[in-house]
């Protein structure tokens, strides 16, 4: 069924100088087993057209995945021509974004 | 156990939260985080103005507030608000008359190796808050400590811990990491906000214990939750890769085990390891000057509108470092005027304050003059100076890490 993936993930994020970290987790092992899957780097990029060079790291222990978006943020937050410059609301964003999942996991 | 809140997440942040945490229930150590990387450049600017400051000045107001309490209660205060003056807010809470043993942590800023920058700034370790507070200190500051050492220190003073008791380091750094925001943890931003009362969320506490393992829990009353989905979701924030490296331990994300409790989350498991040999450094330059308006573009032609105002713009003051965001907030045939409008976000930055301030001279100018139904969300301002980040490493031994004691004594940390 496709929803939005804030359906069943939560999401934070914020600045480190000019990347931006978002984090993204789930509350089952079942949904982590999904999003370890689904959510790759390449369709990171799908749902977020705006992210350049990312990088992403799992955190079985923690059902989350951590992506490093590098560059997002130009020269840090000060500098930032970004419409939300310390990536605050990234999260947010990512989990409005629809994906198609399997019903049992809702 | 020895049971640390925080009540501070931010320069900014709830100015009650000191007193609402000595009052709110009993505490070893209340520590606050007043520093970020943006914190450093207004500080900076500061103390361009006036050398006497650089230190987060609410953070003295809340001591004047309630020092006495904290004092009386026997509670710490342990708080990065010195920035880039630790001495000089060490020097200014003793004004306060309180006769609190104060101490202070200095060695972080390294103007002298970075003389280019406006602020720079080695992210020290949590050993030379552990001195202060052996030497019986009831108020420490520092300048830019790392977050999690503000708990590190404390914990690590109690227990007697050693340097290299890795694991231990890096729990109560997890503990720290979890804190270092204040109510990130008990459910402010939190994703699933619908599921709590985010109302008010209580500032959060880490019970460490001799092992480095932590409970983290709030006063009992206070608003919000403290659960492992709220836990998680600060383990998260600004974090990179899972060997989080700070200058004492790399603490290891990848084995935090979060367990519900009665009163909180337990976390436990976390592996450390040596640092790094080498301390991150947070410098801040000045980038130029910055400035920047928002047209409102209501109803049809929005592209075309947003040509016009933009090629009006360019003409009158040049294209050169003029960034322009057209967000498509706008829908057909709304019913309301605001989701009938569409915002261009027109951004400059310069190296020149003239041209900043020319930027909102030239966009009031086409104010009858541009397209139909000009206006702007707020007239734009003379411009401000805007800072550049950047991160740089030294070896840690060429950074002299010092504690000043309350009978003054300086300690090489």
């Amino acid at each position: 069924m496709r929803v939005p993936l804030g359906a069943i993930a939560g999401a934070r994020s914020g600045d480190k100088g000019g990347d931006a970290n978002l984090g993204v987790w789930v509350r089952t092992d079942a949904q982590y087993a999904w999003l370890v899957g689904e959510l790759t780097v390449a369709r990171l990029k799908e749902l977020l057209p705006e992210a350049g060079e990312v990088d992403r790291h799992e955190l079985p222990n923690l059902r989350a995945l951590n992506f490093v978006l590098h560059g997002l943020l130009g020269e840090g937050v000060a500098s930032s021509t970004r419409f939300d410059p310390q990536a605050k609301a990234l999260g947010e964003w990512l989990r409005s974004r629809h994906v198609d999942l399997p019903e049992d996991l809702l | 156990m020895i049971r640390i809140g925080n009540a501070s997440g931010f320069y900014g942040d709830r100015f009650a939260a000191v007193r609402e945490m000595l009052e709110g229930g009993d505490l070893h150590v209340l520590t606050g985080d007043y520093l970020a990387e943006l914190t450093m450049l207004i500080l900076g600017r500061d103390r361009m103005k006036d050398a006497n400051l650089g230190y987060a000045r609410t953070f003295l107001r809340q001591l004047e507030d309630a020092l006495g309490l904290a004092l009386e209660r026997g509670v710490k205060i342990v708080s990065n608000a010195g920035g880039l003056n630790p001495a000089g807010l060490a020097q200014a809470i003793d004004k306060l008359g309180l006769q609190a043993k104060i101490a202070y942590v200095t060695g972080d800023d390294l103007r002298p190796r970075f003389p280019e920058a406006l602020t720079a700034n080695a992210y020290l370790g949590a050993w030379g808050i552990a001195e202060c507070l052996k030497a019986g200190a009831d108020v420490v500051v520092t300048g830019r400590v790392t977050d999690a050492s503000l708990v590190v220190g404390p914990a690590a003073a109690h227990f007697g811990w050693d340097r290299d008791e890795w694991d231990k380091l890096a729990g109560a750094t997890v503990a720290g990491h979890v804190l270092e925001c204040g109510t990130q943890a008990t459910g402010g931003n939190y994703a699933f906000f619908t599921e709590i009362d985010a109302t008010r969320p209580g500032f959060p506490i880490a019970e460490v214990e001799a092992d480095g393992s932590a409970l983290i829990t709030k006063h009992d009353g206070t608003g919000g939750a403290v659960t492992v989905d709220t836990v998680t979701a600060q383990l998260l924030y600004e974090i990179g890769a899972p060997a989080y490296l700070g200058p004492d331990v790399t603490s290891h994300f990848d084995t935090i085990q979060l367990e519900d409790h009665p009163r909180g989350v337990r976390i436990s498991g976390t592996k450390g390891s040596p640092p790094p040999e080498t301390l991150k450094v947070c410098l801040n330059h000045l980038g130029g000057f910055r400035n920047s308006t928002t047209f409102v573009l209501c109803g049809l032609d929005v592209d075309r509108k947003a040509e016009l105002v933009r090629r009006q713009l360019e003409d009158a003051i040049g294209a050169d470092g003029l960034t322009w965001t057209l967000a498509r907030t706008d829908h057909d045939d709304a019913d309301t005027e605001e989701t009938a409008s569409a915002l261009l976000h027109a951004t400059i930055k310069t190296a020149d304050p003239k041209r900043a301030k020319a930027f909102s001279r030239a966009g009031i100018e086409l104010a009858l003059a541009s397209y139909p139904g000009f206006h702007v969300t707020a007239p734009p301002g003379d411009g401000t100076p805007y800072g550049v980040y950047k991160a740089a490493y030294v070896g840690r031994h060429e950074v002299r890490h010092q504690a000043v004691l309350p009978d003054g004594e300086v300690v090489e940390v």
